[in-house]
């Protein structure tokens, strides 16, 4: 195990610390007979300010070029469970811990937890299984958590019993069941021909497996992440649910979910099947393109603001396959510049996208109805102004305008585009931002101008001045960190080379993981026995 | 021989699967869900070397010199029994969205239509909105629940 400044044992922390504090909300407000929507909301602000201390903690550490591992109970590297984190998992753990703060803010605001029992203890489930994904070292606990923080959403998309949302909720839970059994083939394939799970056994392991494997287990896995992550061909269960649940609710989904796909895109095909993925740079540019085309003509053929939005969660999930179709080249400096310019979109688009989920969902609350076309969403600039400059902002980042994270997250990844040559992606994606803006330039007239039809006088859910803070604070804070980011873009461009290059860099993951051999374990074990 | 036929097994189920979750009936959903499941559980299960009467344990520690023919991988098991835990549980979960559902159809149904049955069968038909007289625009979510109880 290699020497760390910080215990290692700190990795345990982001999943136990939203179990406890879950756990806490459900049992100990009920056995004390407190008013239980209250002190699970407490438990809960506990619990994710706590996971964001340890999170940053970690991003710390990493960031130094560190890599941290927990062998769980001291069992050697392939038998036992292995924890693992390196600057992405770390990185992706703050922006989880940041956006579980910020959500739970929110909710209070905007949602009546009276009518949504144990909505808070939910989504600290989800927020383990999510930070579990980010830890796991080997492919089976990656399915587990998967399928822990699926369990969660499912709960929570259909929290409020609507027949739409159980409608929603039925294809999302079906689409994702497939896709998550058919990563558990693929684990299965990969055990009875390879003989491991640990990823860093896996990627001593799988290039020197027959090609015919590799093709096939990687190919398994390629479906099976992208119809996580929402890509062109898999992606009808998101727009088709997304719009359902509380706004609160779709804010979450909007920045995580899809995005541990996308995680463990760039976990797995860099760590274990380098060579496939040089073959396959074409096929993952195609895929890039084509998803971010669907999703922004979708935002524009829909007439719900969130629909609209959940569409281009689809269409930005695009540019950062496109980042990882970049990392495929078989020239270094390409791949990391690729893969870097993946990383800080990745970063970007969490942040701004729950930050507009949130401003969507909020104008939605007010105006009650999401429809542009019930002329009902009309005029909010007159309405609510605080509103209206917070929308603003965050429609300026996610179209990519200078100050913000989305300017230097599109300039990156459009410089790696053409330094390596790939002109035609390069102009899909510049196309595809000119059409993003143009869809958010159409919610913005239709909701945002005009005269509004509701009266001034006219009670919304998020009158009260403490509801309104509650509500818009969080979303100025995650706008705050995206002007943080796209000025001290220098340093946020560095730290995400950092997290690529340790992506990269193979032999360093796994000898810091060491795996051991079977054989030899089990003759020493043996000796020691006889003797 | 054992490996052919378990590899015709999966193969059976992962067809029967496919088609009933391809019905349009809410049991047949699940059942087909199931078969899926049960499918990748037997795929799993052959992922070590299938030897019947072999336990997953070392019996005799002190004679053991590493034969791996004497005990059976344990490991797949393992996986086996978690991913049956996890198909449970979000079986049970789907049931009670399907009951769910009904509950909410039955009661509120107030258009009559020529195929209400069929249409009532299906969760992923679009015109099941308009059955439940709740909402005129399927796409828009309704705040009715919300905005009753904030504030009066």
């Amino acid at each position: 195990m290699p020497e760390t400044t910080l215990n290692p044992n700190w990795l345990a922390a982001p999943v136990v610390i939203p179990l406890l504090t879950a756990a806490l909300g459900l049992f100990v407000s009920y056995w004390l007979r407190l008013r239980v929507a209250e002190w699970q909301y407490r438990a809960t602000l506990v619990g994710t300010f706590a996971n964001l201390g340890v999170a940053i903690l970690l991003l710390v550490t990493t960031l130094s070029g560190e890599r941290i591992v927990v062998q769980v109970g001291l069992w050697e590297a392939p038998f036992g469970i292995t924890l693992y984190a390196d600057a992405l998992s770390a990185v992706m753990l703050t922006l989880t811990a940041i956006l579980a703060v910020a959500v739970t803010l929110y909710s209070r605001g905007t949602l009546d937890d009276r009518k949504r029992l144990n909505y808070y203890p939910l989504t600290l489930f989800l927020v383990m299984g999510v930070n579990g994904a980010f830890l796991a070292g080997d492919i089976f606990n990656l399915y587990v958590f998967f399928e822990l923080l699926l369990m969660a959403s499912f709960a929570l998309l259909t929290l409020g019993g609507q027949i739409n949302q159980i409608n929603a909720g039925i294809r999302y839970i079906f689409l994702n069941l497939i896709a998550s059994l058919f990563f558990l083939a693929t684990v299965g394939i990969i055990y009875s021909t390879v003989g491991t799970l640990n990823m860093a056994h896996l990627a001593l392991r799988m290039p020197e497996a027959p090609r015919s494997i590799q093709l096939l287990t990687a190919g398994m896995l390629l479906i099976a992440y992208s119809s996580k992550a929402g890509l062109f061909p898999l992606f009808s269960w998101l727009p088709d649910s997304y719009h359902t649940p509380h706004p609160a609710v779709t804010a979450f989904f909007g920045g995580l979910l899809t995005k541990v796909g996308i995680y463990a895109l760039f976990r797995i095909y860099p760590l274990i099947y380098p060579g496939i993925l040089q073959e396959w740079q074409g096929l993952l540019l195609v895929v890039a393109g084509l998803t971010m085309v669907t999703g922004v003509f979708g935002a524009l053929a829909v007439n719900t603001i969130r629909r609209a939005l959940t569409f281009q969660i689809i269409s930005h999930v695009g540019f950062m396959v496109m980042g990882l179709g970049l990392a495929a080249s078989d020239d270094p400096i390409a791949s990391a510049f690729g893969l870097t310019a993946g990383i800080i979109y990745l970063v970007h688009h969490m942040i701004v996208k729950t930050s507009l989920l949130m401003a969507g969902g909020a104008a939605e609350i007010i105006a009650g109805s999401g429809s542009l076309l019930r002329n009902r969403l009309v005029g909010l600039r007159q309405l609510n102004p605080t509103l209206t400059f917070v929308y603003f902002i965050a429609t300026m980042s996610l179209a990519g305008m200078p100050p913000f994270s989305g300017f230097i997250s599109k300039v990156s990844l459009l410089q790696g585009a053409l330094n390596s040559g790939h002109w035609a992606i390069a102009a899909v994606s510049l196309i595809v931002s000119f059409f993003t803006l143009m869809s958010m330039l159409r919610l913005w007239q239709k909701a945002f101008w005009g005269k509004p039809t509701l009266s001034a006088s006219s009670v919304s859910p998020i009158d009260e001045p403490l509801r309104q803070w509650l509500t818009l604070t969080p979303i100025a804070i995650l706008l705050v960190l995206s002007l943080a980011l796209g000025i001290f873009s220098d340093r946020y461009f560095r730290w995400s080379e950092v997290a690529a290059y340790q992506i990269l860099d193979r032999d360093a993951y796994i000898s810091a993981v060491a795996p051991t051999d079977a054989i030899e374990y089990v003759d020493a074990y043996a000796g020691a026995e006889h003797e | 021989m054992n490996g052919l036929v378990a590899a015709l097994a999966v193969g059976m189920l992962f067809a029967i699967g496919t088609y009933l979750v391809l019905s349009r009936e809410q049991i047949n959903l699940i059942l087909g869900l199931n078969l899926y499941s049960y499918a990748v559980n037997v795929l799993l299960f052959t992922s070590t070397t299938l030897r019947s009467g072999v336990p997953p344990i070392i019996e005799d520690k002190q004679a053991f010199a590493g034969e791996i023919t004497q005990f059976v991988d344990p490991i797949p098991q393992a996986l086996i029994l978690t991913a049956i835990v996890i198909s449970f549980g979000i079986t049970a979960f789907l049931i009670v969205l399907f009951n769910r559902r009904h509950t909410l159809i039955t009661n509120y149904v107030t258009v009559e239509l020529p195929e209400q049955s069929f249409v009532a069968n299906d969760p992923f038909s679009p015109e099941a909105h308009y059955l439940t007289g709740l909402d005129e625009d399927p796409e828009d979510y309704d705040w009715l629940e919300d905005t009753l109880t904030l504030k009066t």
